[in-house]
């Protein structure tokens, strides 16, 4: 079946401007991708949980406002989850020492202002079936622990 | 990652193995026929509530609403939410989800959304069997939000135990917007936001369209406030209630009650080495007619890099071989033919539907369509059987009902 | 034709004619011009446009109807405009110091901007340690304000405080002057930002409680400053947001003066006279580069506000039909790459504000999109506008574009697009009804992605962006405004001593004081938040009493 990619598209922290996320959103949706798109203000546990329910392949963040100083804390719930096979990236301003924390931390990449639309969807396209791999499971019963 | 079987995990209700099963199936991915067969002797448990109406109805904060009382209920709660795909470009924003954010961060709620991917009756194609995956690992009531904007959305009413169809305050041209197809299937009507104007006589059109109904069923029409919780817990006694009072599990005996021409049909498919070893599922079949799916992996691939033709044949061949089977006479074919019109690539989904076009005493024969999932036509195929007088399965194996799916 | 021809002796429809053949044969393929607005531009106007017998109906006088020229007759020549840079950063200390710095450097006038953490409603101690003081200052409390204004007269001193329902920095403003000794007849200034539908629509900031309840609190709060800060403007209806989040200029205009005429619908259902509470509304506004258009947008507003009041309200007091604004050059239209081409955006944005005849002005630094200003870029920001008045001379006339044909052209097509914007928010049921049924959010989305489509296929020039791009690494950036970690860190231990050395009796009183007006529909609530302030209760209490009786709501997630 043709892979279809899933993102999570949403703000943690406090900041509420989302122009930015919908735009994205919407491009996504447009690039033939499902987006779950959530309003601003978003608690960590809940995106953990939400990522794990719709067994989403990328988490877009949108940070415009300095909320990516918790991403860290994201990056860290998401491993005390046991998630594997999902991909963060960061979307905003991030100023540039910040960008090297978050890359250390996890983060797979970081999109600067001035980004492309497309450019965001084709990366998404293309680390999206290395992460299905990593996330498959195998259902055989025989299949040893 | 050292840890159990993910079967073992999925049964004992692992988040994460619940939404990989849900992926397994929706993806159609292969061992989604064996999950389904790990599944099937766990459900009937949960009652199943579908939630339907036009958009704008409210339907998202009512689910919202509904969560929060079960929950309070002490159960389980699984959440289906679907929405529409674009048609133009496969993609979707799946928004409903981020309505019921005051209970979804609950550790008894789990929320899945769908996007429908063209397919039509307002649910995604595997919908049924994804409520399957909540049912069979634990969950209490699994509630299905669907999209409900016109005549032919009316799906919901094969899987849900109660059918709650939601309108919002309006006057004529709301209710003009409800289409006959949807009032038919409620069990429940609901009248949304019922602190606007307009919701009394909404109210009372709802009432005096059920009497001119055909079938004369007791349906309750309630007012929900769902901001407020207002008629909530009323909500929720009904539609838990009514699918005690029907039993739970429709779907489940919807597909049992299938004829018995698709479990043979199962039961043959089943039971076929080569097909099986190509990764060849039988995905339906009954009275004439069977339904059989591949995705083209590498080893289906020929020298020049595209599908394999006779892989393509194959699974053509497996859909005539069931179809021309299904009524219990053994056939066996003395003539096929395929023609191939467009390449397919690894990674292509394909779908052969086998119908059959004429069946004498003798001789009977099918036309074999396969599609790709992109809705294009790969290949036509057409067969025809030569029909004994034996039977294609030993006495015994037709009076057991079938385990598993058809 | 070959003989040279005389200009002097062709009629006027010849020249015009001649000329119109020779722009077709020189100009090559010839572009399509729409500015963001949607309005066609022409390559040249003339009277054959717009001409001088439309002066009385188009333009008048300054100070009198229709108002296009400005609301006072003297307008900047009088008055410069209001020099009210928006600060806002780390701990009340630092906010002080920032602010003594630049008043000495110009500024005129104080605009606070809270932490992201009081947009919310939550105190210091309620959220994640990292957020605080980013992007504004952390007060919550009166002793916090009082630091804040520390050597400050705000009994000379206009100050806007940016936040709107329940207005608890307003409420602690208020509580230092009584510890002062300044009478609340002396405090001058503005309730900015206290639209919270634009905040709802558009950028979420500001979102504490539901929809139904800050409508109300804000009613309360119109009618206890007019009564008790009679010199406060408790109304600033919001154009920024909207604009800020894709509306063209057209519509975000349209969107506020939507916004406006709900204000004064819900005080008039009160029972409120708008005679009383009009002269105090103001409007703050995002200033896009596009110059003339943002030009147009603002005189065009300035004459149909008094001509709406009149058709709904009958209003013809003339302090009551003055179109007051504060405008903020717009921080979207800033670029990461290259910033220092910033300030040329901000001054040309600054530009047209004031030709659009502002009373207020906020410049933007060029570091504002890399993070919160430096003082180095707040400083530049300020210059900007010593700059544009004294050395430009930008004061010295009236407005000087007033008569030009493509600004008058202009003007009057803004003003349609304006009022057909209007028409069909007022078409779905006012502001109020359009917001809740999603169809703003709709116009404003797909406005944005309108936007965003010119930009990636490069219809739009971006420069450094999708243009004229050089190769900038990290070094080329300049330092960001970092967060003073450590001053924090002491701002929150200082907090919890304070709000342990409280008399809790007291606090406790007055929020409960605080819920039963919230539950009764006679209560003044802003009334009892002003109190509260002055009892000791913090930000983050009073937000949540508020919260938990009138409910939280939720933002609709709209693509």
């Amino acid at each position: 079946m043709k892979i279809v990619p899933k993102v999570l598209v949403t703000k943690i922290g406090l900041d509420g401007h989302d122009r930015g996320s919908r735009v994205v959103a919407a491009h996504l949706r447009d690039a033939g991708m499902e987006v779950i798109y959530t309003p601003p203000w978003q608690a960590i546990d809940a995106v953990v949980k939400l990522a794990l329910e719709e067994d989403v392949d990328v988490i877009g963040i949108s940070s415009l406002a300095t909320d990516h100083r918790i991403v860290p804390k994201l990056m860290r719930a998401l491993k005390h989850a046991e998630v594997d096979g999902v991909a963060v990236i960061v979307g905003g301003i991030v100023p540039d020492a910040d960008e090297a924390l978050l890359v250390e931390a996890g983060v797979a990449r970081v999109f600067h202002p001035g980004s492309s639309l497309d450019e965001i969807a084709d990366y998404i396209r293309s680390i999206v079936p290395a992460l299905r791999r990593v996330r498959s499971v195998e259902w055989n019963e025989e299949a040893g622990a | 990652m050292n840890e159990r079987p993910a079967l073992a995990r999925l049964l004992a209700g692992d988040r994460r193995a619940v939404a990989q099963a849900i992926s397994t199936i929706e993806n159609d991915e292969p061992g989604a026929a064996d999950l389904e067969r790990a599944l099937a002797p766990h459900l009937g448990r949960a009652r199943v509530i579908g939630i339907t109406g036009a958009p704008g109805a409210g339907k998202s904060t009512l689910v919202n609403a509904l969560i929060g009382e079960i929950v309070a209920r002490d159960l389980r709660v699984g959440v289906v939410a679907v929405d529409p795909s674009s048609p133009l470009t496969g993609g979707a924003v799946l928004g409903d989800r981020a309505r019921m954010n005051d209970h979804g961060a609950h550790e008894r709620v789990f929320i899945r959304s769908l996007s429908t991917r063209g397919h039509g009756g307002g649910l995604a194609r595997r919908t049924d069997r994804i409520v399957d995956v909540l049912d069979a690992t634990g969950f209490d009531v699994v509630i299905v939000e669907t999209v409900g904007a016109g005549q032919s959305e009316v799906a919901i009413a094969d899987i849900a135990d109660a059918c709650i169809v939601v309108c919002p305050p309006g006057l004529g041209d709301a209710l003009q917007a409800i289409k006959a197809g949807i009032l038919e299937i409620a069990d429940i009507l609901v009248v949304t936001k019922a602190d606007l104007p307009g919701a009394d006589a909404t109210w009372r059109d709802l009432a005096d369209m059920l009497r001119m109904r055909r079938d004369a069923r007791d349906v309750p029409v309630l007012k929900t406030i769902a901001t407020r919780g207002d008629g909530i817990a009323k909500l929720a006694d009904a539609a838990l209630a009514h699918a005690d009072e029907r039993g739970h599990g429709r779907r489940l005996r919807r597909r049992r009650d299938m004829s018995a021409h698709a479990d043979r049909v199962a039961r043959l498919a089943a039971r076929d080495p080569f097909v099986r070893s190509l990764g060849i599922d039988c995905v339906d079949g009954g009275e004439g007619h069977a339904t059989t799916r591949l995705r083209v992996a590498a080893h289906h691939v020929n020298f020049n890099g595209g599908c394999h033709g006779g892989v393509i044949f194959a699974l053509a061949d497996a859909a005539f071989g069931l179809a021309s089977n299904s009524h219990g006479a053994l056939a066996s074919g003395i003539e096929a033919h395929i023609g191939f019109h467009v390449g397919v690539q690894e990674g292509d989904a394909l779908t052969a539907r086998a119908t059959e076009i004429s069946r004498g005493n003798k001789l009977a024969t099918y036309r074999v369509d396969v599609t790709r999932d992109d809705g294009m036509l790969v290949a036509s195929f057409s067969g025809t059987v030569y029909v004994s007088a034996r039977a294609n399965e030993a006495p015994a194996a037709t009076t057991t009902p079938a385990s598993g799916r058809a | 034709m070959n003989k040279p021809l005389d200009p002097v002796t062709l009629s006027p429809s010849a020249a015009g004619e001649r000329w119109r053949r020779e722009y077709a044969e020189q100009i090559g393929r010839d572009r399509a011009i729409e500015n963001r607005s949607g309005i066609t531009i022409k390559a040249l106007y003339t009277n054959d446009d717009w001409d001088g017998s439309r002066h009385d109906a188009d333009l008048g006088y300054p100070g009198q109807q229709p108002y296009t020229r400005g609301i006072y007759p003297t307008m900047h020549r009088g008055r410069t405009w209001t020099q009210r840079q928006l600060i806002g950063l780390g701990t009340p200390a630092e906010y002080n110091a920032r602010l003594l710095s630049l008043i000495e450097h110009g500024a005129t006038a104080i605009s606070l901007i809270p932490c992201n953490s009081v947009f919310r409603g939550y105190d210091m101690d309620e959220v994640d340690a990292e957020l605080l003081g980013t992007c504004g200052v952390v007060v919550n409390s009166a002793d916090h304000m009082h630091t804040c204004l520390d050597g400050v007269d705000i009994a000379r001193m206009s100050c806007a405080m940016n936040d709107p329902s329940p207005f608890t920095l307003l409420a602690f403003l208020l509580a230092v002057a009584k510890r002062r000794g300044v009478p609340f007849a002396s405090i001058t200034g503005t309730s900015n930002q206290s639209d919270y539908l634009s905040h709802y629509v558009a950028n979420h900031m500001f979102f504490r409680i539901a929809l139904p309840g800050a409508r109300r609190i804000l009613a309360d709060h119109v009618d206890f400053c007019t009564r008790n800060v009679p010199r406060w403007n408790p109304m600033s209806v919001v154009g920024q947001h909207m604009q800020q989040a894709g509306a063209t200029p057209a519509q975000a205009m349209a969107l506020t003066l939507a916004t406006a005429l709900q204000n004064v619908d819900d005080c008039v259902a009160r029972g409120m006279d708008p005679k009383t509470f009009l002269p105090r509304f103001t409007f703050f506004f995002d200033i896009s580069v596009s110059f003339f258009e943002e030009v147009a947008k603002f005189r065009a507003a300035r004459r149909l506000w008094p001509r709406l009041l009149r058709e709904r309200y009958g209003v013809d007091d003339p302090k009551s039909l003055r179109f007051k604004f504060h405008a903020q050059t717009s921080g979207v239209d800033l670029t990461r790459q290259q910033p220092l081409n910033n300030i040329a955006r901000v001054t040309v944005q600054a530009m047209a504000g004031i030709f659009g005849g502002l009373q207020s002005l906020h410049t933007d630094a060029y570091d504002e999109v890399l993070s919160c200003p430096t003082e180095f870029g707040a400083r530049i920001a300020v210059s900007t506008q010593n700059i544009l008045r004294e050395e430009a001379h930008l004061t010295d006339v009236i407005d000087p574009l007033g008569g030009s044909y493509y600004v008058e052209t202009l003007t009057g097509q803004m003003e349609e697009e304006i009022a057909r914007n209007l028409a069909l928010v007022q078409d779905a049921g006012g502001m109020y009804a359009a917001v809740e049924s999603g169809l703003v959010q709709g116009l404003i989305g797909d406005s944005a992605r309108r936007f965003q489509a010119k930009v990636e296929n490069g219809e739009q020039t971006v420069v450094g962006v999708n243009a004229y791009g050089v190769n900038e690494t990290a070094d080329d950036r300049p330092p960001v405004q970092g967060v003073d970690d450590d001053a924090i860190r002491a701002h929150l231990a200082a907090f919890a001593a304070w709000k342990a050395a409280r008399s809790q009796a007291t606090v406790v009183k007055a929020l409960d004081d605080l819920a039963r007006a919230a539950n009764s529909p006679a209560g003044n609530v802003f009334e009892h938040v002003v109190t509260a302030a002055e009892a000791g209760c913090t930000h983050g209490e009073i937000c949540a009493t508020l919260r938990r009786e009138l409910g939280f709501g939720h933002v609709q997630a709209i693509v």
